[in-house]
């Protein structure tokens, strides 16, 4: 599955490809919404991991405008909620995500991303 | 029965290469029979995965068909863990682990490769995978991919591999009674016969009378005692961690890994680490 929390660890190891290697760029994506039981104390704990901006720009791309530009500082329960949602329950299906930096492109098949590379590819 | 010794493995040509052939294109193809033969947690990896800070985020490397995706069974959800493989035929079948109809994430990779943010997850564990890597290198660098891809300050990893030494019950034996206990390892090829309800329904048809179970001959390298604390040793200095606990004033640009625990368990050699 490519949820926006897997997506958020996912960046480009082709090689030589080290810097502006993430966050990978969605491409004709098909996306499902499937239910994800709510667990707010996993989302606090997994919140100072995340980049927040590669989270917030892919979720806008995605359709997704419910979560703030900034990371705030209360964490009430409509913001947890939203962020449950975005990381959690937004499956993308099909597509791609292609490497901003060297335009790499790895396929999303069954929900499952392909991130094998090419033997000449490999660092 | 009397444990049946195993076949030695001829480890030739490009390693990438005998392994697509004698691990990866094998494991596509009996996917589902061995899948329904995996499905019990062993408990210590069990305990490792239930002692996890909720929150954290993990990699399962070589993941088969996800049976430790869906743990700890107590407080699910508590923690995620991405399932990595090379067989996509297994992936399928990790997606949907464990019970509820929840999908885990999986991804098809390399364990060799690090496809992530450097130090993104919390733990990572590598269970029966490390040993169908066909030469020290390779199993070597395999090591230094799960230390680079946890968390430098608080990452935990576990690793699982086949032993030599394998338990009474077990139906396989690999050293015989005339055979020097080696400390590198030995290479063998385990046979997977795919029962017959299992193979091509098709194949029967056309080839009428009754069909040969078919016989694939996997891979292993099997891990002599030390030779897996050999190689976390061996992969720490590469990436300059020194092999301790953390001590109490740690000094500056000094990073470490210790080695939890150790031992032998059912067959196979483990280890338990810690990074600081
Ligand atoms: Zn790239």
């Amino acid at each position: 599955m490519v949820r926006l929390l897997t997506h958020n660890i996912l960046a480009c190891h082709a090689k030589d490809c080290n810097t502006n290697n993430f966050p990978l760029e969605f491409k004709d994506v098909q996306l499902e919404i499937r239910e994800a039981e709510f667990n707010p104390e996993f989302l606090k704990g997994f919140l100072p991991k995340l980049e927040w901006k590669a989270l917030v720009d892919t979720a806008i791309q995605l359709g997704d405008t419910s979560l703030p530009l900034e990371q705030p500082e209360m964490l009430d329960d409509e913001f947890l909620k939203n962020l449950h949602h975005v990381l959690l329950e937004i499956h993308v299906e099909e597509g791609s995500m292609t490497c901003p930096n060297c335009k790499h492109v790895y396929p999303i098949s069954n929900g499952i991303p392909n991130m094998l590379l090419a033997e000449h590819e490999i660092g | 029965m009397a444990p049946r010794p195993l076949q030695a493995a001829k480890v030739e040509g490009e390693p990438e290469i005998y392994e697509t052939q004698n691990v990866h294109a094998i494991y596509d193809d009996i996917a589902a029979h061995f899948s329904s033969t995996r499905y019990k947690p062993w408990p210590i990896i069990a305990n490792f995965l239930s002692s996890l800070t909720t929150g954290w985020v993990g990699l399962d490397s070589g993941t088969g068909n996800g049976k430790y995706l869906p743990l700890p069974l107590d407080r699910p959800g508590d923690v995620w863990t991405i399932g990595l493989d090379r067989s996509k035929n297994l992936l399928q079948i990790a997606r949907k682990a464990g019970a509820n109809g929840v999908v885990r994430e999986v991804l098809v990779g390399n364990v060799l490769d690090n496809p992530w943010r450097p130090g993104v997850f919390d733990y990572a564990i590598s269970i029966a995978t490390i040993h169908h890597l066909s030469t020290h290198e390779r199993r070597r660098s395999a090591v230094k991919r799960l230390l680079e891809s946890v968390s430098p300050d608080h990452g935990r990893v576990l690793i699982y591999v086949w032993a030599i030494e394998q338990d009474e019950l077990s139906k396989r034996r690999v050293v015989s009674e005339d055979d020097i206990p080696s400390l590198t390892g030995k290479d063998v090829v385990v046979p997977w016969v795919l029962s017959k309800e299992l193979s091509s329904a098709e194949k029967s048809l056309s080839d009428g009378g009754p069909q040969e179970p078919q016989v694939y001959n996997r891979y292993y390298h099997m891990f002599a005692q030390g030779e897996l604390r050999g190689l976390v040793i061996e992969a720490a200095a590469e990436l300059g961690l020194q092999v301790a606990s953390k001590p109490e004033d740690v000094p500056k640009n000094t990073r470490g890994v210790e080695i939890v625990h150790d031992g032998w368990e059912r067959s196979n050699y483990y280890v338990e680490l810690k990074l600081w």
